[in-house]
């Protein structure tokens, strides 16, 4: 399977090549992958600097005139460090923007947590006509941004590092919309992004125990598709929320809000403690500490979900 | 300084206070520091059309400054873009005209602006726009020298001379409030070293302000033009002339009588 990054520069060109509107700018990220872009699409590529604020403020000129831009740098740096620009410059303004980043959660595993990301759904969400994507693998990546690039929201595409590799077909991703991508009827799972490998890897020791699973997808976060999480809790009665994303404010939020309608629902989740990432290593190595293991969705929808008697349920 | 010209603007400075009055809040001595620049720019530099505020042929004026949002109204309303219903109405509920302009509810106006800052990096997007579709509109922002404080001005000034976008020019309104926060010492030097072409001019003065606007070149590839305008807070209104109470008051009525009569219209 491609690489997201590969993935994002080829979108960029795909569209550029096609759209004169597209103009990129970056924060001097990305630069020598998107030089085939800055040579096809000649004066609609800035590596603008290292000023990240500045290059939303310039993003909403770009907007007024009718461009459609790309701003794309590491995730902090754009939602966290520039969010008055983002709120203020499009939200506020009624004007259109693609934040496109990488280094989202703790991706950017060996760095530190000045470029840990774990609160971009939190802080994206409750902005009006914003749109926020995790998009997990290529093909979601160029469906979803040529489905949105141009229609005057402001976009928000969290670029994991790694993809989910699990085979989504091109039909199934629509904007707003979740994706069944298994039916059962003891446990539903909600899960965005590449953890969907995850659950994936725990499903034979799962079916091993009797246990049947619902696995819905999402590669949209907001709009959140509330229906198809209804219809499947109405059906389960016990959800199990994954993201790579602090407890606060991400999916597990929207899903309990679905939740608290179906009466004897009962939830757990599997996300970011309410704490930085402290520890170094490989995202693999990060994800065991953080629990975003095959054993421990297991132990979670069996000691959680499926225990007969549950001593406290951990929200 | 031109009589007949200042006699003008000191109608419009009525209008300011007028409106602020009836408003019940405004920033008075800011709008005033600005509003013989700003009626300048409206009388003899800028193209628009109020008919068709949206029209591709204008000039882009983008008061980054926010909060002197009144030189700007009454303009706007001289030009025929808004009412007199419309300042009369101001910061009231259903009114368009606010405490900071808002683009989606005034014709003319390009960018909301209020969060000091802001603008000028719209302006700089703007004319990179401007200069991708080779349009030869002007650019002009115009900030204040308190908002010099903030370090968004700074990156954009950097990037607009990076990207050798002499469409733009910044009008900075060195009224010396930054000297009573965080003073940002020899504006012509910093944005000359920032990269950018620098006037100086008397920011009251319509011969000073007019010989700059008829030498400035509005060109794609070439520097940014930053034009120091030294101004009064409170320009017009002796004892409005200072930092301090009247930044944010509204006039009593025997205070309304007293600004009337200096500026004697």
């Amino acid at each position: 399977m491609k690489a997201m990054r590969q993935e994002f520069v080829d979108t960029l060109l795909e569209v550029g090549q096609k759209d004169k509107n597209l103009v990129v700018l970056v924060g001097d990220i990305s630069h020598f992958r998107l030089v085939p872009f800055a040579q096809a699409c000649p004066g609609r590529y800035y590596n603008v600097g290292i000023c990240e604020p500045t290059i939303v403020n310039m993003a909403a000129g770009l907007s007024l005139l009718g461009f459609y831009p790309v701003v794309h740098t590491i995730a902090p740096f754009i939602v966290e460090r520039s969010y008055e620009q983002i709120k203020l410059d499009f939200g506020y303004q009624k004007l259109g923007v693609n934040i496109m980043t990488v280094g989202s959660a703790f991706d950017y595993s060996t760095l530190g947590c000045t470029h840990h990301c774990y609160v971009d759904f939190a802080l994206l969400k409750p902005l009006p006509s914003t749109q926020i994507f995790f998009p997990a693998s290529p093909v979601e990546l160029n469906s979803l941004f040529k489905q949105t690039y141009n229609n005057n929201q402001i976009s928000y595409f969290r670029l994991p590092s790694f993809s989910h590799e699990i085979t989504i077909e091109p039909q199934q991703i629509k904007v707003g919309k979740a994706i069944r991508l298994r039916t059962g009827r003891d446990v539903t799972i909600v899960v965005t992004g590449p953890q969907l490998k995850t659950v994936f890897k725990a499903l034979p020791d799962l079916e091993k125990i009797g246990v049947d699973v619902e696995i819905i997808y999402l590669p949209t976060i907001k709009p959140f598709d509330g229906k198809i999480v209804t219809e499947s809790l109405k059906k389960t009665l016990r959800v199990l929320v994954i993201e790579e994303h602090s407890r606060y404010g991400g999916i597990c939020d929207d899903v309990l809000r679905v939740a608290q309608c179906i009466p004897r629902t009962r939830y757990s989740s599997l996300s970011i403690p309410d704490d930085f990432v402290r520890e170094y290593g490989t995202y693999d190595e990060l994800c065991r500490l953080l629990g975003f293991t095959e054993d421990n969705i297991i132990k979670k929808v069996t000691s959680e979900l499926l225990a007969k008697k549950l001593e406290y349920v951990r929200i | 300084m031109v009589a007949n010209k200042n006699q003008m603007n000191n109608n419009l400075r009525k209008k300011i206070v007028e409106m602020v009055y009836k408003a019940g809040e405004g920033h008075i001595p800011s709008a005033f520091s600005i509003v013989d620049i700003v009626a300048y720019l409206y009388d003899k530099v800028l193209k628009f059309d109020p008919k068709d505020p949206a029209w591709q042929g204008r000039d882009y004026f983008i008061l980054s400054k926010g909060h002197g949002c009144a030189a700007l109204y009454v303009a706007l309303a001289k030009y025929g873009f808004i009412t007199q219903h419309d300042l009369d109405n101001k910061s009231k509920f259903g009114g368009i005209l606010g405490g900071h302009p808002d683009r989606t509810k005034i014709p003319g106006v390009e960018a909301s602006t209020g969060s000091l800052g802001h603008g000028m990096g719209t302006a700089l997007g703007i004319a990179l726009g401007l200069k991708i579709k080779r349009q030869k509109n002007k650019v002009i922002a115009l900030i204040g020298d308190g908002e010099c404080n903030e370090g968004t001005i700074w990156e954009s000034a950097l990037v607009a001379a990076n990207l050798k976008l002499g469409n733009l020019c910044c009008i900075i309104d060195n009224n010396g409030s930054a000297a009573q926060v965080l003073p940002v010492s020899n504006l012509a030097k910093k944005w000359k070293e920032f990269g950018w072409t620098t006037h100086e001019i008397d920011g009251h003065n319509e011969q000073e302000i007019r010989k700059v606007f008829n030498e400035a070149q509005f060109s794609f590839d070439s520097r940014p033009k930053a034009v120091i305008a030294n101004t009064k807070k409170g320009k017009g209104v002796s004892f409005m002339e200072t930092h301090g109470p009247w930044h944010y008051k509204v006039p009593s009525p025997e205070e309304l009588r007293m600004i009337y009569k200096e500026l004697d219209v």
